[in-house]
């Protein structure tokens, strides 16, 4: 019994001593870390990228509205051209009307009849989209979260009641 | 055996650490060798671009809505030169498109500016022509093989916003216009050019999509609201233009005001031009004071200042309607003798008959009773030789010579009760009026209606420049001028609306005396008398026709007086009053 024991005692404590085995720890650790550091680097290359890409789209977006404000501001002056005096006119002849004559004017009074106002036009302003409500950790890049987990660590000894 | 296999492993990890510290060092290498400092110094150069972000020009509208000033889309032309295979082609497609001259244009191509690397060849562009172009470009580059350069690559198109005035020339006096440059003249785009422009941002933008929320965000112009009703605009332009052909007057003005807000309805003034085509300016205008004359050219208004002086006369006590005056066709004031428009003399009046006839020997009588300091008084507080502060560019004062004065001689006190000797603008007189065409308060006359910004509306309120007579004053004033009219049976007179006003006829002064001949026709009236909706100003220069104000002008106001009352939906005084009874 005593023999048996002494062997494995021996055995696990050749084990222990094995060159090769402290090779692999070594070899292990590091393939850990080199495997930690990719996925870190491949994580932020995504992100990166992603961001890259929203921001071309940006770009080419802001480009869009202002060519739609353009085209806007083309067709309001176009429709305005259409319906202006001469053209208004010139329509109202071809089809047969003819300037009023005072004279044969009649007006009716009519109850609870309100005379045409100014113009509003004011528009209501658009709606405004509600606060982003995703937390940071979702939305922000590598390197901002680490920004902000700098920025607001506080500092030791700090903030804490006795 | 397990030895053997540690060495290789030691060896394929040395060679491993080996490439991957190479890799390393030379990064490092590549990164501060002198050609990285090239790169960097390139890179730098493409990493921002500068921008000008111009706004777009606020628009205006009139008070029902309708555009008259808004903005089109005009393209500038240009060529990157790195980017131009063949520059002949460019030349002759560019000349071609949009009437340029080709050969002038490869000459530029081929000899830019040092440093340059993009050439405008053509700014202004419309948008049919840039569209020609464009496709000419992309059908040359579809024909051009895999792998080839089109013969029309490098050449750009940058849109840009351009003022447009969708009615052409209407109210063009009352707009002004907007040179390329952005800058407004004359009118409404001068007056609020500020607040119509915006404010232009030129920045250097990041090229970097990572830098993409960078982009400033111009806020555009301000959109304004003018008073002016288009309609009644168009109708009073007309009026206009065919009264100067048929009294043969060499130009004219007619201003249509609304006496209880100030609010200007309408303001027609010879000549206009069309503000999409300012370059017309110089072969229109001899000066900037032709361009709206309503507002800019004083002159002498004759007779219908003689309600500024009754005004006054009334108020201050020195007569009534009912006071006699005996009219022997003279009068003699600082060593002049004052004489009728028609040398006449008209016997016994009372002061209605003194404005029916218009007769310059009673209004002399009336400013001497009065005394010099008293008119004077009231003239000046009728805002006489004082602007109105209206809210249009380039507003002229006019002149008021008072006692004291160098060039004022007692003469004066009555040639000027009757409209002589002194100067004013259509405006002027308009404002004044309103006392007596309101309840004694003289309302400040304004083009602006309201403003748009942030999709919210500000409206100008009505403001009021002073009080020079009673409430009481301006009532029985607006009274004698009616009866005057009715009882003369004046061409201003319209069916159905009891309207109060006075003729002007004034000799026109040159640099020898008063010209022979030649007079300014005028009428000033209001209606309807017991609620005053319009305010009309009637101004011909020189007719031909007929010389006289009573004959040319005060037609033109009934006219005009007319077609305000279909516009403005004023009922006839009859509906009116019935709809008014409880």
């Amino acid at each position: 019994m005593q023999i048996s024991s002494l062997r494995v005692n021996s055995l696990v404590h050749a084990y222990r001593q094995a060159p090769w085995r402290i090779q692999r720890q070594w070899l292990g650790g590091f393939l850990l870390a080199v495997v930690g550091i990719a996925m870190i680097a491949s994580l932020y290359l995504d992100v990166t990228a992603q961001a890259a890409i929203s921001g071309r789209q940006i770009q080419n977006l802001a480009g869009d509205i202002i060519a739609i404000q353009h085209n806007n501001a083309d067709a309001e002056t176009q429709l305005a051209a259409l319906n202006g005096t001469a053209a208004m006119e010139e329509r109202a002849n071809r089809l047969g009307y003819q300037p009023v004559d005072p004279t044969v004017v009649q007006y009716i009074v009519v109850p609870g009849y309100a005379a045409p106002q100014p113009a509003i036009l004011a528009v209501a302003p658009a709606l405004k989209p509600a606060a982003p409500s995703i937390a940071p950790e979702y939305t922000e890049s590598l390197i901002e979260w680490l920004q902000r987990a700098l920025r607001t660590k506080p500092a030791a000894g700090l903030g804490r009641q006795p | 055996m397990r030895q053997s296999y540690a060495w290789r492993s030691l060896l394929i990890a040395g060679l491993l650490a080996f490439v991957g510290v190479s890799i390393v060092l030379q990064i490092l290498r590549i990164q501060n060798s002198p050609e990285a400092a090239i790169f960097r110094v390139q890179a730098a150069e493409y990493a921002t671009v500068l921008q000008t972000f111009y706004p777009e020009r606020g628009e205006i509208y009139d008070r029902n809505g309708h555009l008259l000033a808004g903005n089109k889309t005009v393209y500038e032309v240009g060529v990157q030169l790195s980017e131009v295979h063949d520059p002949r082609a460019v030349s002759l497609a560019v000349g071609a498109e949009l009437g340029l001259n080709a050969d002038t244009l490869y000459g530029q191509m081929m000899s830019p500016p040092a440093k340059m690397q993009y050439m405008v060849l053509a700014n202004y562009v419309d948008s049919a022509k840039a569209a020609a172009l464009q496709q000419l470009q992309i059908a040359t580059a579809q024909k051009t093989p895999s792998g080839q350069f089109s013969s029309l690559s490098g050449l750009h198109f940058t849109p840009h916003p351009q003022r447009s005035y969708p009615e052409g020339s209407l109210a063009s006096n009352v707009l002004g216009f907007v040179s390329r440059e952005g800058r407004g003249y004359f009118g409404i785009e001068e007056k609020y050019n500020t607040l119509l422009a915006g404010t232009p941002i030129q920045v250097w933008v990041p090229t970097d999509p990572h830098k993409a929320g960078d982009i400033p965000r111009v806020p555009d112009g301000i959109t304004l609201v003018l008073t002016i009703n288009r309609d009644l605009q168009a109708a009073v332009e007309q009026i206009l233009d065919d009264s100067l052909e048929k009294y043969g007057a060499a130009h004219g003005t007619i201003v249509v005001m609304d006496p209880k807000t100030g609010e200007l309805l309408a303001l027609a003034s010879s000549p206009r031009m069309d503000p999409g085509q300012f370059w017309n300016y110089t072969s229109i205008y001899k000066n900037a004071s032709e361009f709206d004359r309503a507002i800019s050219m004083p002159y002498e208004p004759g007779s219908v200042l003689k309600i500024l002086t009754m005004a006054g006369a009334l108020d201050s006590g020195t007569v009534t309607p009912n006071t006699p005056f005996l009219d022997t066709g003279a009068i003699m004031v600082g060593g002049a003798t004052i004489h009728n428009w028609d040398d006449a003399a008209w016997g016994p009046q009372d002061m209605i008959g003194c404005l029916q006839h218009s007769l310059n020997v009673c209004l002399a009588w009336v400013s001497t009773q009065m005394g010099a300091n008293t008119f004077y008084s009231y003239m000046n507080r009728f805002g006489l030789g004082h602007l109105t502060g209206v809210d249009l560019a380039g507003e002229a004062a006019g002149r008021l010579k008072v006692p004291g004065d160098a060039d004022w001689y007692p003469v004066d006190l009555a040639t000027n009760a009757f409209g002589q000797g002194v100067s004013v603008t259509p405006l002027q007189l308009l404002m004044a009026a309103s006392a007596i065409a309101g309840d004694g308060r003289m309302i400040a006359p304004h083009a602006l209606y309201a403003m748009v910004r942030d999709g919210r509306e500000y409206k100008v309120p009505p403001q009021y420049a002073g009080s020079p007579i009673t409430g009481t004053t301006a009532q029985t004033e607006s009274q004698m001028l009616a009866i005057s009219l009715e009882k003369e049976s004046s061409n201003a007179l319209i069916p159905g609306y009891r309207v109060a006003g006075k003729t002007g006829t004034a000799q026109i002064p040159g640099d020898y005396g008063y010209e022979v001949g030649a007079t300014n026709a005028s009428f000033i009236g209001w209606g309807p008398v017991d609620d005053p909706k319009f305010m009309v100003y009637v101004w011909l220069e020189r007719p031909s026709a007929s010389i006289w104000g009573s004959q040319t002008a005060a037609p033109v106001f009934a006219l005009v007086a007319q077609k305000a009352t279909i516009l403005l939906n004023i009922p006839p005084d009859d509906i009116r009053q019935e709809i008014a009874k409880p």
